[in-house]
């Protein structure tokens, strides 16, 4: 029986290196490809673009069966058009307002700026990419459609409707791969939004949370709390919500909380993602990285360092006007923390206190622009994170501008949460006393 | 002429893995993605073991590093051991029944799981262990149906007078 077989699958002649030779070539160079890819020859580069660049098609093809599924949108009945158009216009009303106040608080904004000779534009520039492919497995990569034709660039940073979604790692001319938050590489400067307590949140390679592994001891943080990211190091912009605090642990004899949170960025979800420019897209040499100790390898971890050592740099920030992240965090957009770096510090004095007293007024005034939700938004958690020290006995001078808002005071309290208060924060809503 | 639709069918049918490999599933199911592309190449080695089976796996290999990002090489390797097992295991499942050439198979579904798993621990790229297995379980349990479905594009007249 077995001889039968085996002479049908021999050929005759036997021509070239016998199978096992050529199984320990390929697996050789395999091997040695691998290798130099870990050590990161820019050799290999080239080699992974034309690749990519030719695997385009394949990638179109892969694609085609979710193209098919959106048929059916053609074929929706007119009541449940009826019933989205509605939806989106009431929708479109509230956004329409938020927009409005917008505009003012971003002339507020360049005011405050002024006086803290900070320059930065508020202006984000966006872009919209579909999710090509999602790697499960080991990653937590996705591919995008989006690549160096339109401008993106490695370390950019991604996010959808509720949140950070991850980072561009790897460019190609028309498609480019982003690491999730929670792969294991990845890691965000986040601020903690109730307090403005700075740490770091890294993936913790479970696919499904993210991990906070520098939280002092006796830091002010609570589950449930939302982390915003900070935007130090440049990398990812400063002020879109990055996850919430979901469990505390202070393991015996460290000196240091471990945290877990879960991202607030569906990122099992959706086919779209946002691509975000940086305002400072070229901070990715900043000269600080040398003195970081803690942070090992290389990447978003260097933000470490920018926490150690200047822990209240004058920060920058985004309005971010124009994404819907805004929806997630009304007034997280602006956690505009005053800088008492140490140019600035002489003006500060001066700075802060018009500022504080604009922080009243602000409060109830996004208000008229939360009241019917139609997203559940994870904010509620945050709500009890109401920072009643400003905000509390300055909210009231303003109950003129509330009043549309009065049924709807309860969630008064959010805008207020998402304030960062930590100090004299200069809050760009409000209409100057 | 047969020879020419055999190459043909060799070519459309790894293309088609590649792009199943690649095919968006949702996310309940996709830690059960079954290694297609693993199996039409075992499939190949086995029956047609004059195609170039495993210059063909080790430049998908390549494909498929490139498609998910992971180190150039790693699913190379891991295909080209897929084929080569294969073809050393060719002569025995010839003559083995369809259920226990698929029992027969699993320690290479699993040989290449775990080359996987190991390199991406080397490029510490840690990832739920249990989850990693799965594949295993559904290859198993497709390759009857995919090894049948090749056999019905793939002519195999040639051998049907040697074999039983």
């Amino acid at each position: 029986m077995n001889t039968l077989s085996d002479s049908a699958r021999k050929s005759l002649f036997t021509r070239g290196p016998g199978l096992g030779l050529k199984f320990l070539f390929f697996a050789a160079l395999s091997v040695a490809l691998m290798i130099g890819d870990h050590r990161g020859y820019q050799h290999l580069q080239p080699l992974r673009q034309w690749t990519a660049r030719i695997l385009q098609p394949l990638l179109w093809a892969a694609e085609l069966p979710r193209a098919t599924a959106n048929i059916g949108d053609h074929l929706r009945s007119r009541e449940d058009l009826l019933a989205e158009n509605q939806a989106l216009r009431e929708k479109q009303l509230e956004l329409d307002g938020r927009v409005l106040r917008m505009e003012a608080l971003e002339a507020e904004n360049a005011r405050i700026r002024e006086l803290l000779s900070s320059a930065a534009s508020l202006q984000t520039r966006v872009l919209i990419a579909e999710i090509l492919l999602v790697h499960e497995d080991a990653y937590r990569q996705i591919v995008i459609n989006k690549g160096e034709r339109d401008g993106v660039y490695k370390g950019q940073a991604l996010v959808d409707a509720d949140g950070i979604m991850g980072q561009v790692i790897e460019v190609n001319p028309s498609s480019s791969v982003a690491l999730l938050l929670t792969g294991l590489d990845g890691s965000v400067p986040v601020a903690v939004n109730r307090t403005g307590l700075q740490t770091i949140a890294r993936g913790s390679g479970d696919g499904q949370t993210l991990s906070l592994p520098f939280l002092p001891g006796n830091a002010d943080v609570k589950v449930g709390d939302l982390l915003v990211s900070s935007g130090l190091g440049g990398r990812f912009p400063p002020g879109y919500p990055v996850g919430k605090v979901s469990e505390l642990r202070h393991p015996a004899g460290e000196s240091f909380m471990q945290g877990i949170a879960y991202p607030s960025a569906r990122l099992d979800q959706g086919h779209q993602v946002l691509l975000v420019w940086s305002e400072r897209p070229t901070t990715a040499a900043e000269p600080e990285t040398a003195a970081n100790g803690a942070a090992d390898d290389a990447g978003p971890n260097r933000h470490d360092a920018d926490l150690a050592h200047q822990p209240k740099t004058a920060r920058q920030k985004t309005a971010a006007p124009d994404k819907p992240a805004a929806a997630a965090l009304p007034a997280a957009p602006m956690p505009v923390r005053p800088a008492p770096a140490a140019k600035t510090a002489p003006a500060l004095p001066l700075a802060p206190p018009p500022v504080k007293r604009a922080l009243a007024p602000a409060k109830p005034a996004p208000l008229p622009l939360k009241p019917a939700p139609a997203v559940p938004r994870p904010v509620p958690a945050a709500k009890p994170l109401v920072k009643p020290r400003p905000a509390a006995p300055m909210a009231k001078p303003a109950p003129a501008e509330a009043a549309p808002a009065t049924a709807d005071s309860a969630p008064a309290a959010r805008p207020g949460a998402a304030e960062p208060t930590p100090a004299p924060a200069a809050n760009p809503d409000a209409s100057p006393p | 002429m047969n020879r020419d639709g055999n190459a043909m069918a060799f070519i459309i049918s790894l293309l088609l893995s590649l792009v199943l490999q690649a095919i968006a599933l949702p996310d309940a199911i996709t830690a059960f993605r079954p290694l297609v592309l693993a199996m039409t190449l075992a499939y190949w080695a086995i029956y047609a073991p004059e195609m170039p089976v495993l210059l063909t796996a080790w430049i998908l290999g390549l494909c498929c590093d490139v498609l998910y990002g992971a180190p150039l090489g790693q699913y190379a390797l891991g295909l080209v051991t897929v084929a080569y097992a294969a073809s050393r295991l060719s002569s025995t499942l010839l003559t083995l029944p369809q259920w226990q050439g698929t029992l027969a198979l699993a320690p290479v579904w699993a040989l290449y799981v775990f080359l996987m798993f190991w390199i991406d621990g080397l490029t510490h790229h840690a990832a739920d262990p249990l989850r990693r297995w799965l594949p295993l379980i559904s290859t198993s349990l497709l390759w009857p149906l995919a090894a049948g479905l090749l056999g019905s594009i793939h002519d195999r007249r040639g051998r049907r007078g040697i074999l039983p």
